[in-house]
């Protein structure tokens, strides 16, 4: 009935105008002049015309009323492929996190892959390293501040050698070495700042022992400076009670 | 634009075939049958004429009803093999939809790379 590529909203406006032409044209019908006046047959199609247009009408009605119930289904199928939509692009969204922070990881996996394939072609012998670590801890301190960075020359604390430069270090270095003209010159002056200030009780100050590469011992005595133990063994009976294992046994051996 | 949408659905879910006021044949009919009465007493005659203009003037206003109810009829925009149509179009279109997400959710099978 309808033809195709025309609305039903269309079809059905049509229509009306349809019958209301017919309806016109019957109108004026009765009221022209009876010369004028259609004949009976005619009259007849022209009701019969109104009355097929009628029931087009109404057949195209039922169709539009079919249509609004699809068109129900439309708006819901609308709403989901909204809802759908929605969700791929979330989904999306994620994965292009996902993959972001993928990319990190994997950036940095490869980077860590590579130092341990580098570590690995030359490996150090811990020995090594530890003498290594010995000689770091021995020119720096132990512990750097929290903003020290690699390259920074600053030290957390001033080193071995720094701190015997110093005042204090010299401080404490020059009155034992007026008292005691005789020290060995091979004597580490670490034995003298860590060991005696001046003025302390004789005892103590012979219970002083100095370690020589040649691995001789040799004990201080105030104003005497330093004697060879084997030759004062009788004098200084007391000081080798006092003394440590390793000394004693030394100089036992030496009898 | 949703609450638009939402509210022209409201709109139209109101008005569907089912309250459409359009009867025209009774009233051509009645106007025909008036005016084929012909009575030969003037005031009837006067009288008569009027009742008939006033018959069309309502034919005339129940034809623009007509037209404007149909317009506001829901879902007649397309003809109803275009309709369908779309329709197709539109499950389609879900299921395509759908089966984009079940990609992307089943995509994730990560291949450990052995070291």
């Amino acid at each position: 009935m309808a033809s195709t590529g025309k609305s039903t909203r269309e079809v059905l406006l049509s229509i009306v105008d349809d019958i209301e032409l017919i309806a016109k044209e019957m109108i004026e019908n009765t009221i022209v002049q009876k010369p004028l006046k259609l004949s009976n047959e005619e009259h007849a199609q022209l009701t019969e015309l109104l009355i097929t247009k009628d029931n087009e009408f109404k057949s195209v009605l039922k169709r539009a009323a079919e249509q609004a119930k699809i068109n129900l289904k439309m708006e819901a199928l609308k709403a989901e492929v909204e809802r759908q939509d929605q969700d791929i692009q979330q989904l999306q969204r994620q994965l292009k996190e996902a993959e972001q922070i993928l990319a990190t990881a994997i950036y940095q996996a490869k980077q860590k892959l590579q130092s341990i394939a580098r570590a690995n072609k030359r490996p150090v012998p811990s020995e090594e390293l530890i003498k290594y670590a010995h000689r770091i801890s021995a020119s720096n301190a132990i512990c750097a501040p929290l903003t020290w960075q690699q390259g920074d020359p600053r030290r957390p604390y001033p080193t071995d050698i720094e701190m015997r430069l110093g005042y204090l270090g010299r401080l404490s270095d020059l009155p034992l070495n007026g008292q005691m003209p005789g020290t060995h010159p091979g004597i580490s002056s670490d034995l003298h700042r860590t060991g005696h200030p001046v003025g302390e009780p004789p005892v103590s100050q012979a219970n002083q022992f100095a370690w020589h590469s040649s691995g001789e011992i040799h004990m201080s005595v105030s104003g005497q400076g330093s004697v060879a133990m084997n030759t004062h063994k009788q004098e200084t009976e007391d000081v080798e009670v006092m003394s440590t294992d390793s000394s004693s046994s030394s100089s036992s051996d030496s009898q | 634009m949703e609450s638009e949408l939402s509210e022209e659905t409201a709109l139209r879910s109101q008005f569907t075939v089912d309250d459409l006021d359009i009867e025209i044949l009774p009233l051509i009919y009645e106007i025909i049958r008036s005016v084929e009465k012909d009575p030969h007493d003037t005031t009837q005659k006067a009288k008569e004429s009027q009742d008939t203009s006033h018959k069309i003037l309502e034919l005339q206003k129940k034809l623009d009803s007509a037209r404007a109810q149909i317009k506001k009829l829901p879902g007649i925009e397309y003809s109803k093999e275009e309709q369908l149509q779309k329709l197709e179009t539109l499950r389609k279109q879900l299921r395509l939809k759908r089966e984009l997400l079940l990609k992307y959710r089943n995509m994730c099978t990560f291949e450990v790379p052995k070291v």
